[in-house]
Order: C-alpha cells, then sequence, then structure tokens
C-alpha cells in the first residue's frame, strides 16, 4: 500500500471511530438536556399553579378546568386520597393516549405531586408531550453530526491534496529508485527538497551512489590496469623466449626444451589472468546486454571454431535445433559460454564417440543442452563444478593430462548469472555428461 | 620501408624493433606519446605499431591524428587491454590489425606481411618457397605447378609457415593462430601434431619430401635455401 493512502485510511478510520463516539455520546447528552429542560418546564408549570391558587383559590376550579384543555400540555387536578408529602415531585415518561378516542400511543412526561390549597390536599398531574422536544433534539444532533461528517469528507480531501503535494519529491526519489537498473549506468542527482527528512534521504542516496559509482569506476581502472600491467611484462617473456627458440638450431637441446617452457608458462599465466579479468568484468557488469542474440547461430558459430577437434576426435555431432530463439543480452558472452560448454564436451569426450546438442523453445523451456558420452562428471565435483579452479584430479589421471585451468565454467556461470540465466550440470543416465543453459 | 614503434614498455619495445630491422625496416621508436606524435606529424611511415596503453595519452588519439595525416600507413595496434571495445574501436578508426599481448612475434610478422601486402596491392599475391607456391588471398595451394588438396587449417598452418620462414615457429603460436587463445593451450597442442601429420603427408605425395623440419619439443620451421 502506498504511503499516502496508508496515513489517508489511517485518518479516515481514526476520523470514523470519532464520529461514531460522538454520535452516541451527543444522542445521550441531548436526551438528557431535553429531559431536564422538560421536568424543568413541568416544574415551572406547577409553581405557577401553586402560586396562582394561593392568591385566589376559587381559580382553582378553572385552572382545573382549562388545564385539561390542552393536548400537547395538560393538567389534572383531584381530590388526593393517600398521604404524602406536599414537596415531593414524581419524574416519569409513560405511553398514552390524550383520550380514547387515539389510537396510537404518544409519549408524555409527567410530574405528579401534591398541592395543598385551602387546607384540602389535591393530587396533580402535570403532561406534557416528547415528541415535540424530541423532533427539536433531533434536528440538533442531524445539524451537528452532519456538520462532522462534511467536516471529516472536507479533512479527507484536504489530506490528499495535502499529501500529495508534500510526498511528491518522496515519490520521485522511490520512482527514480526503482527505475535504476545499473547503479552505474545512474548519473541523475536526487533533487533538494524543502521537506527536512526528504533532503536527508536525497543527500544520502546522492552520497551513496556517488560511492558506488567511484568504486566501480575504480575496480574497473584497477581491472584494465591490472591487466596492462601483467600482460606487458609477460608479453616480454613470451618474446624473449620465443627468441630463444628462434635461433634453435645453434642451441642445445636443454636449452630449447627450457626455453619452450618458459614459453608456455608465460602463455598458459597469460591466459590464466585474461580468464580472471574476464570474469571479473562479467561480474563488475561491465557489459552491455541489450543485442537480440540468436542462439541457434551464435550456437552454430562456435561449432564451426571447434570444427578441427570434432573432426580430429571422430566425433559425431547431433544437433536438434528448433525455430528461431533470440536472446535478450551480450553476443560475445553468451558465445563464449556456448563455445566453453562445448570445448569441455569435446575435450571430454572419447574418440569416435558422439555429441548431442538440442535447443528448444517454450514457456520457461528456452535452452540448450548439450551432451557427451564421456565420463561424466564426477561426484567429488558435482556441486563445485561451476567454481573457480576447481577440476577433477581423478579425471586429469584418467585422461593422462591437465585439462586447461579450470576457469571455463566458472565463467559460463557468472555469464548466467549476469544474464539472469539458469545452469545445471548432471550425468545421464547411461554415459556422460550433460549441461543446460535456460535462458 | 619505415617503420614505427610506440610501446612504453622499453624491453618490448627494443624486442619489436629488432624483429623489424630483421624484416629490413627503418625503424623508429618512442615510448612516449608526446614524442610520438611529433614524429607521426612530421613524418610518413609505411607502418606503425602502436601500443594503445600509454603512460600520457590515449594511443586511439595517436590513430586518429596518424590516420589523419597519412592514409597509406598500416597501423596494428598492440594492447594488453583485451577488451573487444577498444578493438572495434581501433579498427572502426581505421587501424589495420589488432594483436593483443602477449601474442607471438611469429604473429606480427605474418600480420604486418598480410597487412602490407594488402595494403600495398601486391599484385601477386602468392608467396613461393622452392616450388611451394601459396596464395595469401585464398586458400590455393600448390607444389611443382601441381595443386594440392588442403584443409583450411592446414591451409592456414603453412602460410604462418611460409610468412615466417627460417623461424622456428613454437606449437603453441601455432595453436594461437588457428584457434585463437580462447581455445586451452594443453589440449589444443596435440591436434597440432596430427594436423601437420597429414599436411606432411601430402607435401611428400606431391614430392616436397622435407620441407617442413621438426624441432623437437618446441615446433616447427619451414627452410628456405634461397636465402
Amino acid at each position: 500500500m502506498k504511503l499516502n493512502n496508508k496515513i489517508l485510511l489511517g485518518n479516515l478510520i481514526l476520523s470514523v471511530v470519532i464520529f461514531l463516539l460522538t454520535a452516541i455520546g451527543m444522542y445521550f447528552l441531548v436526551i438528557d438536556t431535553v429531559y431536564d429542560e422538560l421536568d424543568n418546564h413541568l416544574l415551572q408549570h406547577k409553581m405557577d399553579i401553586i402560586e396562582q391558587v394561593q392568591g385566589e383559590p376559587e381559580s382553582l376550579k378553572e385552572i382545573q378546568k382549562l388545564g385539561g384543555l390542552g393536548s400537547y400540555e395538560w393538567v389534572d387536578i383531584s381530590i388526593y386520597e393517600g398521604r404524602a408529602k406536599e414537596s415531593t415531585n414524581y419524574y416519569s415518561t409513560l405511553d398514552t393516549t390524550r383520550s380514547a378516542d387515539d389510537e396510537t400511543l404518544e409519549t408524555y412526561r409527567r410530574l405528579a405531586s401534591v398541592i395543598t390549597v385551602d387546607g384540602n390536599e389535591y393530587s396533580i398531574e402535570i403532561y406534557e408531550e416528547v415528541a415535540a422536544w424530541q423532533n427539536i433534539s433531533r434536528t440538533i444532533l442531524l445539524s451537528v453530526l452532519a456538520g462532522l461528517l462534511i467536516w471529516i469528507l472536507m479533512l479527507y480531501m484536504v489530506n490528499q491534496i495535502v499529501f500529495e503535494k508534500i510526498l511528491t519529491p518522496f515519490y520521485k526519489t522511490v520512482d527514480t529508485l526503482e527505475s535504476i537498473l545499473n547503479p552505474t549506468d545512474f548519473n541523475e542527482q536526487f533533487p533538494e527538497s524543502t521537506t527536512f527528512e526528504i533532503n536527508v534521504l536525497n543527500e544520502a542516496l546522492n552520497t551513496m551512489m556517488g560511492q558506488i559509482r567511484t568504486s566501480f569506476e575504480d575496480q574497473k581502472k584497477f581491472i584494465q590496469n591490472a591487466s596492462h600491467e601483467l600482460l606487458t611484462p609477460l608479453s616480454i617473456i613470451r618474446q624473449k623466449a620465443e627468441k630463444i627458440l628462434s635461433n634453435s638450431d645453434q642451441l642445445d637441446r636443454q636449452t630449447v626444451e627450457t626455453a619452450n617452457e618458459i614459453q608456455q608458462t608465460a602463455v598458459r599465466l597469460s591466459r590464466l589472468s585474461n580468464a580472471l579479468l574476464n570474469i571479473s568484468r562479467v561480474e563488475n557488469k561491465q557489459f552491455v546486454l541489450n543485442e537480440q542474440v540468436d542462439i541457434r547461430a551464435v550456437t552454430t558459430e562456435a561449432l564451426d571454431e571447434l570444427q578441427d577437434f570434432f573432426s580430429l576426435k571422430n566425433i559425431s555431432l547431433e544437433k536438434e535445433f528448433c525455430a528461431e530463439l533470440l536472446v535478450l543480452g551480450n553476443k560475445e558472452l553468451i558465445h563464449s559460454a556456448i563455445y566453453n560448454i562445448l570445448q569441455n564436451a569435446v575435450k571430454f569426450s572419447p574418440e569416435k564417440s558422439k555429441i548431442t546438442i538440442t535447443i528448444t523453445t517454450g514457456a520457461g523451456q528456452n535452452k540448450i543442452v548439450v551432451a557427451d558420452e564421456g565420463p561424466g562428471i564426477p561426484e567429488e565435483l558435482k556441486k563445485s563444478l561451476f567454481d573457480r579452479f576447481k577440476k577433477g584430479n581423478r579425471h586429469i589421471n584418467e585422461l593422462g593430462q591437465d585439462n586447461g585451468n579450470g576457469l571455463g565454467l566458472s565463467l559460463v556461470k557468472s555469464i548466467c548469472k549476469l544474464h539472469g540465466f539458469s545452469y545445471k550440470a548432471e550425468n545421464k543416465n547411461g554415459a556422460g555428461a550433460e549441461v543446460t543453459l535456460i535462458f | 620501408m619505415r617503420a614505427l614503434i610506440v610501446e612504453d614498455e622499453p624491453l618490448l619495445n627494443e624486442e619489436l624493433k629488432e624483429q623489424l630491422l630483421d624484416e629490413k625496416f627503418i625503424v623508429d621508436t618512442t615510448e612516449t606519446f608526446q614524442q610520438a606524435r611529433s614524429l607521426v606529424e612530421a613524418e610518413e611511415y609505411d607502418l606503425v605499431l602502436l601500443d594503445l596503453g600509454l603512460p600520457d595519452g590515449n594511443g586511439l588519439d595517436l590513430l586518429k591524428i596518424i590516420k589523419k595525416n597519412y592514409e597509406d600507413t598500416v597501423v596494428v595496434i598492440l594492447t594488453a587491454r583485451g577488451e573487444v571495445e577498444d578493438k572495434v574501436k581501433g579498427l572502426e578508426l581505421g587501424s589495420d590489425d589488432y594483436l593483443a599481448k602477449p601474442f607471438a612475434m611469429a604473429e606480427l610478422r605474418a600480420r604486418i606481411h598480410a597487412v602490407l601486402r594488402r595494403r600495398f596491392k601486391i599484385n601477386e599475391n602468392e608467396i613461393s618457397i622452392d616450388k611451394l607456391l601459396l596464395n595469401l588471398n585464398h586458400m590455393a595451394v600448390s607444389y611443382a605447378n601441381k595443386a594440392l588438396d588442403v584443409t583450411e587449417t592446414e591451409y592456414k598452418i603453412l602460410r604462418y609457415l611460409m610468412l615466417n620462414k627460417n623461424k622456428t615457429i613454437t606449437r603453441i603460436a601455432l595453436s594461437e593462430h588457428i584457434w585463437g587463445s580462447k581455445v586451452d593451450d594443453r589440449f589444443s597442442l596435440d591436434f597440432i601434431n596430427s594436423h601437420m601429420k597429414n599436411l606432411r603427408k601430402k607435401l611428400s605425395e606431391a614430392g616436397a619430401k622435407t620441407l617442413i623440419e621438426t624441432v623437437y619439443g618446441v615446433g616447427y620451421k619451414l627452410e628456405s635455401n634461397e636465402a
């Protein structure tokens, strides 16, 4: 849920709760006030009557007559027969009808009391209809609540506008962050804002982005420098050894062989450092992944490059290529991943065996599978096959030779990670290994 | 022919100079961008070997200057920055070839020969040793006017040896020349042997028995008695 919606929803819930509590409270308060007022009114009425009859006792009859005429308010006076204290007032609310003809009950408030006129005690009951008062109180209640409701709605709308306005820079920051694919490609600055917190946030982000960029640049420079600084001296070693070898006629055999070993080691070392630098470059995301790469074409290209090895080892090739498979990525890298997998397959294939390459498409099934008939993946290597410098010792012994620097599949791994491909290697049921890349 | 070597590493610079002198070039050398710039602005060279990673400037800028002043100068880029972008940029700016360090001298020699022949449109694009004739432009080899049926790899091996005649070519340099540096070295060396066996068989069937000499444990050499 978005932040401003969350705040608005919180406000709304709180407002509604307050509104309901106020409504209930108001209701009881108003009712209470109405009855208090009614009772006051009735008492005043009684006092008026007492005052009247004490001045002119003979007017009691007239009051009796007139008082009985009212319909909203009337007075019943009769001879009192019980014994009660004169001053006691009994209030009660009752539903009754004014006359026998009326069918609907109305709510009335009654004051029952006893008065003494000329030594005679009379019971007096004063009635007053509640409905009129209730109407007034309901009107008051409704208008107050309506006002409150309008206030809440307006508050909601105003909040929305204000939040929208205040939170806009924040959302801009969030959107920008969301749009960053690669921190190094990001050259914008997060803008200044009038809100303190957003300013702090944006400044912190600017600093961090700057640091990421600098360290990335540093690393990139380091990789370039390291490769340059390593490869130039290696170049010299190689060429000096080569120079010795080019005059091999005049040298004894041991010198020639030693120079040859020096040269081979220099070459291996330079390839090793190239491979490591390549992996670092991939892991540092120094490649652009925006090419449409035709997997079939890339595979065919890699096969062409390895054609010599296939034919010299008499390896037959079985290709099952589906319809066109295009993948978004870096062509050079994908080529090099497929090349490495194929080279491995050739390397471990015995003479006159078969290598099967399958390319299939389908939802989540865009993949290339390379299967060989070699010795398969040794048990101790299964987990770490794609890690750096892992190679099977048993393998080397069986084939009687070292097979490269063990960085090939590690490069495949980092290329796959960069592109978001998955990879796996397993042993087939019969014999041989099977490497799969899922795009 | 005049050549300029722009390389900041003195030992390598010296080595390159020796090689080019061997090839009968008149050679100037420099280790800095500034000096290289004044040299290429003043003189016309036939060949420039250009290192991209110079301490006081980018070799690509130098390439622009050279190509602006003397379009016909052949520029071969030497670099330890194995980045493809550099290679592409260099070729776009008009460099004629590109070699990643560390390279074999034989490779450089072969490239220089090929590039110079292409650049100066030498008509007979064929090289011959004894009665062996090889066309540099397309896959055609003949011995004593009889065409030899060679595979592409065999053609490449032969061409490489011929462009480097009388020099020992190590198997590792040969493997790099044919398959590039991507292929595992130890893995590929055995394949050189089998290719060489086939090639020799074809040559001896055509009558050229002892043309390719084996330098034991190291590589091969194509001897020419014509000097």
